[in-house]
């Protein structure tokens, strides 16, 4: 048996991936993770979706207590890191243990942000873990008055459920439209009238100054002089990398950069999923793209990285929502593209949107059309080479 | 190859990401659906990239499940 002992701090879909693959490629030695929450590792997609809507919570924990048994992968569940020895190769918990490792993994995810406005408010929820979901749900019920400040895809996937689950729906969002700044107006302007059409109440270009009630909020105010009465509040207005713990280990807190294999600066630490900023090739930068998928093959990639295999190719970014039974799928690099073009009827909900720079198809957007997204990619892909030439030509 | 993929029709949502990565092995249906075979890396790829976790990999010589 190998004495090495891998220490993986975190519990979500990239510190799983790692696991999985350490195993499955051989590795013999130690593997331990550190879940800040008091949970077996999960899947947090359905957390905007079944979750809400009253599905075992325990569906999406990705094994059970069994298999880290037989994987003889040692849980701490409820523990946190909470500093980075590099040269002495320890991890510090805030339960005073210290952790040996041969190989880290910094995996320990993101944080939602909050709005000070709303501080103190026992009604204000974030969406982000299994408990914020739980104490979501017991707040929604047929009648009970829901606002969601962003509209972003966590806040139109919560009103979705919760409009589903009979509650009175306002989204609240500071832009114009939803999304428009990424996916272009056609796209926003037929995301608020989806939302519309299903009974949710749009306010856009609203912006939110503060909340009044006691102990709970019951109306939000907003700068035009109105207000909004609520008996609860989801606040989704995106997350940060939760790297405060990395202060003075060498590694930035405030952008942990990793190569493709998820190498991060420090020997010996990697780091993936959406704690991390990875080097998108494409672009020649590093970002954080908070997607599932970028999680899912970043931890697998860091394991493959630790035992000296060779990591995977780096796919396109891609994400996918479910709102109002419709499916929405995105690939691609849609902020380097000068224009795009609308396919089919957005009013039937089936339609894609090709974005391209210049004539190369750079990104792709699909609603109800599944299988056109898997040409679209392709098409993509085949572009992906001379759209990194030409962005590398316009930096020199 | 001993590994061999089989998809849970019920947790499938036709997402299409199995199809995207491994083409020759999976196509899309009304779900996905299992068209040919191919190597161990390529069925592992894409039951990895599957955001419904609805494919199963098996070691057909063990019987062991390898993913999930």
């Amino acid at each position: 048996m190998s004495a090495r002992q891998i220490v993986i701090a975190g519990g979500g879909l990239a510190a799983q991936r790692c696991a999985e693959t350490l195993r499955r490629r051989g590795f013999d030695g130690r593997v331990t993770m550190v879940c800040a929450e008091s949970e077996l590792p999960y899947d947090r997609p359905p957390l905007s979706k079944g979750v809400l809507a009253g599905t075992d919570s325990t569906a999406v924990h990705f094994r059970d207590a069994g298999w880290y048994e037989d994987n003889e992968i040692e849980l701490l569940v409820g523990r946190r890191a909470e500093a980075l020895d590099p040269a002495a190769r320890r991890l510090e918990l805030d339960s005073g243990e210290s952790l040996s490792y041969s190989e880290l993994l910094v995996a320990t995810g993101a944080v939602a942000r909050t709005l000070p406005q709303l501080a103190g408010f026992s009604n204000v929820h974030a969406l982000r873990t299994l408990a914020d979901a739980r104490a979501l749900a017991a707040e929604l019920a047929p009648g009970s008055r829901l606002t969601i400040v962003g509209a972003g895809f966590i806040g139109q996937e919560v009103a979705a459920s919760a409009v589903e689950l009979g509650a009175e729906v306002t989204l609240l969002e500071a832009l114009p439209l939803p999304l428009a700044g990424l996916l272009g107006e056609g796209v926003g302007r037929w995301l608020a009238d989806l939302h519309e059409d299903a009974g949710v109440r749009m306010l856009l270009g609203a912006e939110l100054t503060g909340g009044r009630g006691n102990g709970r909020v019951e109306e939000l105010t907003l700068a035009d002089g109105s207000a909004v009465a609520c008996d609860a509040v989801v606040v989704g207005v995106g997350v940060r990398a939760a790297s405060t713990w990395l202060a003075g280990s060498g590694i930035d807190p405030e952008a942990v950069l990793v190569d493709g294999a998820g190498r991060t600066v420090v020997p010996h630490v990697y780091a993936a999923g959406d704690v991390c900023r990875a080097l998108d090739p494409v672009r020649g930068v590093h970002t954080r793209t908070e997607h599932w998928d970028a999680a899912s093959r970043q931890g697998a990639n860091s394991a493959l990285a630790m035992l000296g295999e060779r990591a995977g190719p780096v796919p396109l970014p891609s994400f996918w929502s479910d709102q109002h039974g419709v499916r929405i799928q995105y690939v691609g690099h849609a902020e380097i593209a000068d224009r795009h073009v609308i396919d089919g009827d957005p009013a039937q909900r089936e339609f894609s949107v090709l974005y391209s720079r210049g004539d190369r198809p750079v990104a792709a957007l699909a609603v109800g059309r599944a299988r056109e997204l898997i040409s679209m990619r392709r098409l993509i892909e085949a572009s992906r080479e001379q759209t990194t030439d030409e962005i590398e030509r316009s930096r020199t | 190859m001993t590994l061999k993929a089989t998809i849970d029709e019920g947790a499938c949502s036709a997402h299409g990401d199995c199809v995207a990565i491994a083409p020759g092995i999976f196509a899309l249906e009304d779900t996905a659906v299992i068209i040919g075979e191919g190597s161990d890396e390529l069925l592992l790829a894409a039951a990895e990239a599957c955001p419904a976790l609805a494919i199963t990999v098996v070691d057909t010589e063990s019987g062991e499940v390898v993913f999930p």
